[in-house]
Order: structure tokens, then sequence, then C-alpha cells
């Protein structure tokens, strides 16, 4: 049955079309409004009649508008046996600024003939409050107003703003409101919480008004004059539809009204955000600003020293919490202050009102304390532009020198009855100390044991030293032995140099002396006594080669003579010491 | 120029090193001092795995295992902490008060060893090395100046003997240090075996904390005995074994 009915339909459709074709063509544009405000949107049909068109057609392109295709829409109409039938393409238009549009003509191509449409004026405005005559005449169906319980606030000071919108009596209905602006430059903005049990209604003219009301949370964190707002939303609103006819019975069950959607603004809202006065300001004001109670506790109060213990100040009352911070006070100085804990526990719905509770750990750092100092909380009240403080006492406590504690009973620890029974291990220590890098026990490393070769070698050194100092002290011809040999080293040298300036007299003199002094010594005789006869008598015992006999008897002769005819070329002195050189040479290692 | 350069940078490396160990070991108190034990003994295990120590840090470290449970394991840090500052009192007291915590059947250290124990191998090994290099030097002197001999005879004898004492005395804890060995139980249900096999039977149960003796190594088994007599094998997962008897 439905399919017969389907097909039935679908017939008649056709042949409307196809009569429709046959008659004269037209293509009509509309604006279903003319006027809107920045943030509306408006609908754009393009209504073919008699044509058969199989798609939207294209738009032109409007700077400042934006054209969005929502989808076709057909009608049939069977007039006194005339049919005719039509075909609308629906635009949304989205206004991207404000000023007046004009939506040209436009030429469309259709079955060969070309249907030009009308062109269309729109004019689109800024957002604002609307005026206090089209309010009181009843026109607008909604508007928004910002409402600020101050115009003159304090930097920190947190202030709850009203966002209210009015809708007018016959709104039956409101959905997807949107804030699409909210400047608040200079404060810090918190959620719009809707505060749907603040409802409330107003005579405005002749039209009575419900308000809803909207919280902005502000708080403030900059000075000077600022400007709030204006603060924009969108709004869908149901109002009730054109054609109401009928019976009010069913009108209330099968209208569903009309939707429209409309553009909301307030004005700017001036605001002037004081600085906290510099003059009475407390030394420990940390910035609360805000209405203030204090509670404070502090435990445990018999304690050892390095034993933690925990200050709890719980701060209440309304005022910027988020902002309250807890300043360890400098009469703390005697304690370690690790960063506090916070927990905020909020009493209404913007936080700007609840108890914040600090958690300070403090370990004493030495047995002579005796208290916890006093503890003040400074906040500035904007209430009456003043400082206050509250103080919290200082708390004695009983503290126990870490090395008074139980020590155990070890070697050399007898333990007392005080400590016999200690309850708790001693606290942690405070100070890393000396550190060290974990490694080989010094014991161990063979650099350590290597210096300690160094005394060894030390006293081995000087062991041989004595030995042979004492050695020679013992023996005076191994003295004499050394002490010829240190003569004629530098001897030989001065021998060199008289020779070079050609000095014969101190060059005989001091060659005749060193053969003495060497063969003094090699023959253990005094050096005085030494002559050249002693050459061929005793050295040849000892072993001398003959050329050294040799050697020393000519040297002999020569220095005998020189005492008569002491003068030679600088020639003949250095050969003479080049030939007395290897002789004492030999006799240093003749054997006695 | 180069090495003065090398000097200035490792003065401030250690510096920083220092600075930043200090931090590190602040915020593990920080978690000591809040309750949350773990996450202390957590802080101090990272820093002792940059491989520097302090008796402060050890010390701290067994405290935070103690607090977590971990007897055996805060034993463990005390004894390296005494190692370390064996004349500290704080850690003396609650290596004893740990101590009373463990049951069952645990070695005790003599009390000779505890006297040996007053300074620690490393300070025994300066002290013997003091004295060595006084005594020589005394020695060299006299060989040098013979005419000292006589004053300085008594000095050297003293320090000839001293260097003695602390040289055996050093023999000893070397001894101790390098070939003796304590295991103390670190888990709390460790049982010691007959034989180094996961299978071999039961020989005692010592408790978390028991200081026991190594006498032996096999793989990842230490042989140990307790205060009583009796000996088994434990893994080495169930002990943690520190120089020293």
């Amino acid at each position: 049955m439905m399919r017969f009915l389907s097909k039935t339909w679908l017939v008649m459709i056709a042949t409307a079309l196809l009569q429709g074709v046959a008659a004269a063509a037209s293509f009509t544009a509309s604006l279903d409004r003319e006027a809107l405000t920045l943030g509306e949107q408006a609908t754009l049909s393009l209504k073919f009649e008699g044509a058969d068109t199989q798609n939207p057609p294209g738009l032109p392109a409007i700077p400042g508008l934006q054209f969005q295709y929502v989808g076709p829409s057909t009608s049939f109409s069977f007039i006194n046996g005339q049919t005719s039938s039509s075909i609308t393409y629906n635009y949304l238009v989205i206004p991207q600024r404000d000023g007046q549009f004009t939506i040209p003509a436009m030429r469309i191509q259709v079955g060969g003939q070309t249907l030009t449409s009308n062109p269309l004026k729109l004019t689109v405005t800024k957002p604002g409050a609307p005026s206090a005559d089209d309010v009181n005449a009843g026109n607008e169906v909604a508007f928004l107003k910002f409402v600020l319980p101050k115009k003159q606030v304090y930097l920190g000071e947190p202030i709850v703003g009203t966002l209210e919108l009015y809708l007018r009596d016959d709104v039956q209905n409101i959905n997807g409101f949107q804030l699409t602006s909210s400047p608040t430059d200079g404060f810090s903005a918190g959620k719009v919480i809707e505060q749907n049990n603040q409802k409330r209604r107003v005579q405005m003219g002749q039209r009575t008004y419900t308000i809803i009301p909207l919280a902005l949370p502000l708080t403030a964190v900059r000075t000077g004059p600022l400007t709030l707002g204006p603060f924009t939303a969108n709004l869908g609103v149901i109002l009730p539809g054109q054609n109401q006819g009928g019976d009010p019975f069913f009108r209330q069950f099968f209208n569903q009204g009309e939707q429209r959607q409309v553009s909301l603004g307030t004005d700017p809202f001036s605001v002037e955000v004081l600085p906290l006065p510099a003059q009475n300001r407390p030394a420990g004001f940390t910035g609360a600003v805000g209405d203030f109670t204090m509670s404070f506790s502090a435990g445990p109060t018999n304690l050892t020293v390095g034993d933690p213990i925990t200050a709890r100040v719980q701060i209440s009352g309304h005022g910027a919490l988020d902002a309250v911070t807890l300043a360890v006070p400098d009469s703390w100085q005697n304690f370690k202050a690790y960063p506090p804990t916070s927990k905020f526990e909020p009493a209404d719905q913007y936080g700007f009102a609840g108890t914040k509770t600090f958690e300070q750990i403090l370990t004493p750092q030495n047995s002579d304390v005796r208290e916890l100092p006093a503890y003040t909380f400074a906040f500035f009240n904007p209430d009456d532009g003043q400082y206050h403080h509250l103080t919290q006492p200082a708390i004695p406590l009983t503290l126990h020198a870490a090395a008074a504690n139980p020590l155990p009973a070890t070697a050399g620890n007898r333990a007392t009855p005080e400590n016999a029974n200690p309850q708790d291990i001693l606290p942690v220590k405070e100070h890393l100390g000396t550190l060290a890098f974990a490694g080989t026990p010094l014991l161990a490393q063979p650099g350590f044991l290597a210096l300690q070769a160094v005394p060894v070698l030390a006293f081995l050194g000087a062991l041989v030293w004595r030995k042979r100092t004492d050695s020679l002290a013992n023996n005076p011809r191994l003295r004499r032995q050394r002490a010829v040999a240190q003569l004629v080293a530098t001897g030989l040298n001065d021998l060199d140099k008289f020779a070079a300036a050609n000095r014969s007299e101190e060059f005989f003199a001091l060659l005749f002396r060193l053969m003495q002094e060497q063969l003094g010594e090699r023959l253990d005789v005094p050096a005085s006594a030494i002559t050249e006869a002693d050459v061929d008598n005793r050295l040849v015992r000892l072993g001398a080669s003959a050329a050294t006999l040799e050697s020393l008897r000519e040297l002999f002769q020569l220095c005998n003579q020189a005492r008569y005819a002491p003068v030679r070329g600088t020639g003949e002195l250095n050969s003479l010491a080049a030939k007395l050189k290897p002789a004492l040479a030999e006799l240093q290692g003749l054997k006695p | 120029m180069k090495l003065l350069l090398t000097i200035t940078l490792a003065m401030l490396f250690a510096g920083n090193l220092w600075a930043d160990l200090a931090g590190d070991f602040s915020t593990a108190n920080e978690f000591y001092a809040r309750g949350k034990y773990a996450e202390a003994a957590t802080a101090y295990h990272k820093l002792l795995g940059t491989g520097a120590e302090s008796p402060a840090l050890w010390f701290n470290l067994a405290n935070a295992e103690f607090k977590t449970g971990n007897l055996g394991r805060a034993i463990a840090a005390y004894r390296h902490a005494a190692t370390l500052a064996p004349r500290d009192a704080e850690i003396r007291a609650n290596l004893q008060f740990v101590r009373n915590q463990v049951q069952g059947a645990t070695i005790r250290e003599s009390r000779w060893r505890g006297w040996l124990g007053t300074l620690s191998l490393g300070e025994w090994t300066i002290l013997t090395a003091i004295a060595f290099w006084l005594a020589l030097a005394l020695l060299t002197a006299r060989q040098l100046r013979p005419a000292l001999a006589t004053r300085l005879k008594t000095a050297t004898r003293l320090l000839v003997a001293l260097t003695l004492g602390a040289g055996s005395v050093l023999a000893v804890q070397a001894a101790g240090h390098f070939s003796a060995r304590t295991a103390v139980v670190i888990t709390p249900s460790a049982q010691a075996r007959s034989g180094p096999f996961d299978d071999a039977q039961t020989a005692f149960s010592p408790h978390d904390g028991a200081e026991l003796s190594v006498l032996d190594r096999h793989d990842q088994w230490v042989q140990v005995t307790d205060g009583s007599g009796k000996s088994g094998w434990l893994p080495l997962t169930s002990v943690e074994v520190l120089p020293g008897a």
C-alpha cells in the first residue's frame, strides 16, 4: 500500500515539473533579514520557479560575507487545474565584519534561457547594548548587560562581575548561548558560571524580562584605568511561530515556535585598579588581598635536634586565596625550613572564599632552640583599604641535643637510665658532609705504597753516606788520596790557564807541586820530600811504566831548569802540561 | 699553564658536583621529613650511584631503609656509614637500635674488634704511615747528624714502637677488610640451605637484619654461619656482603 502511494506521488511530481517547464521561468533572490549584528547569520534563498535546475548556482565572492550552502527545498502547487513547482537553494550568510553589503544581481542560464535575480542589500552592525528606547519599547528579544559592583578595585582584589542575560517574556526557550568575545585585559578571569538559582524578572517598559545572571570571577592583575568588555555572545531564542492561529489547546502541543539567532553585546565597562598602598605595608606582607583569619598549630614540641616539626597554618576568609603564600619569617633562622605544601578548600564556586592550609616542615638546627618563634600573617583588606596582621604567639619547644640521645651499649659507652630505652632512631643528618669517592682503600693503592719507599730510600741513602764518611774519617791515606786527587784536578786546570797566559814561573811552580803531591801520596811520604831521585828509586817498585818515568824525570828537570831560565813560550808550556796529565793519571792508578 | 687550567677546571667541576649532590641530598631529606621514606631511600641510593659517599649519606639511607621496614638494608647502610666515620655516636646509636630490633641469632662484634674499629682502615693506614715516616726521618737524621743520636734516641724508639704497633693493628684490620666478610640478611624470609642449590635442604632461616660470617662463596651463593654455629648457603640476592668481620 505504501509503495503504491509513493509511486503515485512521484508521478504527480514528475507531471507537475514537466508542466512547470513549459510555463514562464523566474529566478528570485531573497534574504530573511536585511539587517543583523555581527555574529548573527542570515539566510539567502535563491528560488527558481518553472525552471529545471540540477545544481545549486554559484554565488559571487563578496568581501566580508561568507556563504555556506545549506540545501534545497522544493514546493509543488496545484491550483485550479494549474500546476506550478519551484526549487529553492538556501545559503547561510555569515558576516565577517560590519558594514553595508550588496549581493548583486545574478544571471543564471537555465534550459536555454537566461534568468536574472534582483540585487539585495544587507546591513551588518557591531554588537552593543540596545538603546533604552528599544528595550522599553519591547523591541529587544534578548540583550546582555555587564554589571560590576565597584568601579574601583585594588590590585589583586578578587571581584565577581555579572553578565545579565535579559530574555523577553515571549521567549519560549533559549539554546546555544556562547560568549564570542570577553575582553578582560588587566584582569585574570575565571570561568563563567550560570546562576540559575538567582533568576529574576523585571518589568521594563511594557514588557517583562527574565534575567539570567552569569557570574564572571575577576582578579585585577594590573593597575590603572582598565576596560572590561564589550562582551558579545550568540544565543538561539525560540519565539512563538508566525502562524499561530487555531485552537490554543492544539497550538500548545503542536506549535514548536520559531527559532531565531540573536547576537548580544554589552557596553564597555570602565574600572580603575588601584595599587596597594605603600604606606604602613607590613614587613612580612606577601601580597595577600582579602579578609582573613588564621589558625596555627605545630608539633611535636618535645623532640630532638634534627627532628621535623610540622607547622600547620590555616588561612580562612574571602579574597585571593589562590595567591596567598606562606613566608618563612626571619625569626625562624634556627630552623631548616622545607618548601611548604598547601591545600585549598574553596567555600564558594569562584574560589574567592575558603580555607588554605599550609604545612611547613621545620627542623631545629641546634639544641639551644627553646621555642618556635611567633608567626605573623599580613594581608591587605580592600574593604577598609588597610593592612592587617594576624599573629600566632611563640610555641615553647623542648629540644634534646642529638648527641645526648641513646648511645649503644658498646665498648666505651655505657647507657644511662635516661637513654637506656630509646623509642626511635635518631633523625637524619642535615648536611652531606665531606664527600669521598668509593674505591680501593688507601692501603691498597699503588701510589700510596710507592710513596712509602721514599723515607726508606732516604734512610738508606743517609746510611750509605754515613758509612763512607766514617770510612774516610778512619783512613788518613784514603783521605789524602782524595785530597790530592781534588788538588790535581783543579791544578791541571790552573796549569792550562798559566800556559795560555804564558806565565811560566807560576806554571813550573805548580807543575812541580802537582808532581810532588801526587808522588808523595802514592809513595806515602811528605810531598815536600819528593825529588827527582824518588822517581827512579821508589816509583819503579810500584810498577810505573818507563814512559811515565821518563816523562816525570823530564818534567822534574825542566822545573829545575826553569828556576834559572823561566821564560818559555805558550806552545812549549802546553806540551808540558799535556805530558803531565797522562803521567799523573797513571800514577793515580798505581797501587801503593 | 695547562696544568693550572686543568686544576682550575677540576676544582670548578668538583664544586659544581658537590653543589648538585648537596641539592639532591636536601631533596631526599625533604622526602624523609615528609614521611616519604621509600622515595627518600630511592633518592639516597641515586646519590650513592654517582660513586660519591659520605657518612651522612649512608646514615640517612639507613634511616630511610629502617623507616621503610628494611632492617637488613638499614644495618648494612649503617655499617657502611660506620666504616667511614667509626666514632660517630649517632651512627653507632642507630645501628645499635636497629640491631636490637633484629630477631634470631646473629654474630656480634668482639670487644677488641670494637676497639680496633675506633679508627677506620684508612685512619689506621694514615696513622701507621705517619709513624713510619717520622721513625725513618729520625733514623735518617741520626745518620746525617750523629751528634743528635743521643737526643733522638727516646723519640726514635717510641716512634719505631708506634710504627710496629700501628702496623700490627693495620695488618689485622686489613686482613679483616680484605679477607673476612660479613653478610647481612636483607630479605624477610631468607632460607640458608645445606648446599649452594635452590633445591637443597633448608639448614636454618635467618631473620631480616641478621649479620652472618661468610665462610665461602660459590657462584651466586655465600656460605654463612650465624652466632650459634649453624651454617648454610644463602643466595646473594638475600644478603648484602660487607667487608670486615
